[in-house]
């Protein structure tokens, strides 16, 4: 099953010599389930990409079907998605951050209350509820921000550059529960990052992208087995998927000099 | 220092100022003629209290202090809003309120008591005038406090118009708010009492100028201590919603 199905998406920013090409002909299908990470260097519009299959973006041509329909404005019930740190409302405790989609459609109180809990025990967050934002650390924060993204249970799950903000170790502990989280609800979730290793830690399938404009310049089925462990990273497998993406990322600034 | 004992200090420091006040000039250390003692003042604020003429003053003053604050917060915030969320009004306008607002408002009285005359109308007109430059200010910053991002993820949540103004605009604000009510307070009532000692028929202000003026000084000191309480009580009583607004701030 077909979880997001993006046709030739392009995208042109008005600027002052006519337009910037920012995205160009973009096509992608994401499988039901699947985990898919997008890199690339920066302004390759990835981050555009991202917030035009969550909705807060129109694209200027082509079309993202998610379950079916078409993508044009944000539906949480469909889309969940997990900004980079500091997206925590710092007026809300964590459970009412969690909560804060429901109570926009109106949910019951308890049933919201319930829900919310639900999905912080998920995250690992049993006991955290009335903890402010300022009250939590970076990793925290960002458990709080997948479980706001989880409270509607939407089959697809965005994730924009979530562990960028953490030190390298929480990064990792971070991935590693993510892929927890993911086994234990089998979303279909589209991860973007800069971090190549977090990529093919974490991916089913890498797309690299290119800049000015933004393309699909490579496709990386990531067959490492599952459930899968720090120690991968050493392999020699994992390093030449690694070094795969890196020449693909590279390649533009090759052909420049 | 624990909390306890900075609380006992500021008590102490309250109560060294007090007695200084009240023993220093009866023992002729400072002159009574200039400082009547602490206790002499209480006295003569309590019989002042009593007098129609000032309870009267007192209510005139009162009026004058809300009708004056209840023009300009609103129009300052609507000034103040607009200037952060169009962006070509602000563009254009901004420039000139910053001018406007670096000059001391008190060198327009005179043009406020040829317009209005003396009276009510021209207190309160000269006061709104001097809070509002204030209250534009402090709303653009307070609106510029709204993170971009929070808008961001209300509307991924699916958050409407209006839930994005009530349950984003308005939490990210409410600090930034109240203290610009409590400010705007501060230069609304220095606007009045600037206004009615400058020329003034009634209100507490023209009563503490002429005291000064006859050398009457327990009345004019009954008269600070008057304003003194009500200011300070205002900015207080805000202060402390400010800061229960505010805990997340941190």
């Amino acid at each position: 099953m077909t979880a997001i199905e993006v046709d030739r998406l392009s995208h042109i920013y008005a600027g002052a010599e006519g337009g910037v090409p920012a995205l160009e002909d973009i096509s992608m299908t994401v499988e039901a389930g699947k985990f898919v990470v997008i890199v690339g260097p920066s302004g390759c519009g990835k981050t555009s990409l991202l917030m035009m299959l969550a909705g807060l973006r129109h694209q200027s041509t082509g079309t993202i079907l998610c379950d079916g329909r078409p993508i044009t404005d944000p539906d949480p019930s469909r889309v969940g998605v997990v900004f980079q740190e500091a997206s925590l409302f710092p007026w809300l405790t964590a459970l009412d951050n969690t909560e804060f989609p429901l109570a926009l459609r109106g949910t019951p109180r308890d049933e919201r209350r319930r829900r919310a809990e639900d999905m912080l025990n998920l995250v690992g967050l049993q006991g955290f509820g009335a903890r402010f934002p300022h009250e939590l650390s970076g990793g925290m924060k960002q458990r709080v921000s997948i479980a706001r993204g989880l409270v509607q249970d939407p089959p697809v799950l965005l994730m924009d550059e979530p562990f960028a903000a953490l030190d390298e170790q929480t990064r990792m502990t971070m991935g590693h529960e993510l892929l927890r989280i993911w086994s234990k609800t089998r979303k279909t979730v589209v991860f973007i990052t800069h971090s190549l290793t977090e990529a093919v830690y974490l991916a089913d399938e890498v797309l690299v992208m290119s800049a000015r404009p933004g393309r699909i310049v490579d496709r990386i089925a990531i067959d490492l087995p599952r459930p899968r462990t720090y120690e991968m990273m050493a392999t020699d497998t994992f390093g030449k998927l690694r070094e795969r993406i890196w020449q693909q990322i590279r390649k533009p600034e090759g052909t420049l000099s | 220092m624990t909390q306890t004992q900075i609380i006992a200090a500021r008590l102490a420091l309250l109560a060294a100022i007090l007695a200084a006040w009240a023993l220093l000039p009866k023992y002729g250390v400072l002159d009574p003629r200039l400082l009547p003692p602490l206790g002499d003042v209480l006295a003569m604020l309590g019989k002042q209290l009593a007098r129609s003429q000032v309870q009267e003053a007192i209510g005139v003053t009162a009026l004058e202090v809300v009708v004056a604050f209840v023009i300009a917060v609103p129009i300052g915030a609507a000034i103040g809003v607009a200037a952060a969320e169009f962006e070509y009004f602000g563009q254009i306008f901004k420039p000139m309120l910053f001018y406007v607002f670096s000059v001391p408002k008190s060198i327009f009285l005179p043009m406020f008591i040829l317009i209005f005359g003396i009276g009510f109308p021209q207190k309160v007109a000269y006061a709104a005038f001097s809070t509002v430059f204030i209250v534009i200010m402090s709303a653009t910053a307070a609106v510029e406090s709204v993170k971009a991002d929070h808008v961001l993820v209300a509307r991924s949540c699916g958050a409407t118009k209006a839930q994005i103004l009530w349950r984003i605009y308005v939490p990210s604000m409410m600090p930034v708010l109240l203290e610009t009510l409590r400010i705007s307070m501060i230069f609304n009532f220095t606007g009045v009492m600037i206004a009615e000692m400058y020329a003034s028929r009634t209100g507490i202000g023209h009563l503490i100028a002429n005291w000064g003026e006859n050398f009457q000084m327990p009345e004019l000191f009954a008269g600070v201590i008057m304003l003194s309480v009500v200011a300070i009580c205002f900015n207080e009583a805000v202060r402390l919603l400010e800061v229960r607004v505010s805990k997340w701030r941190t």
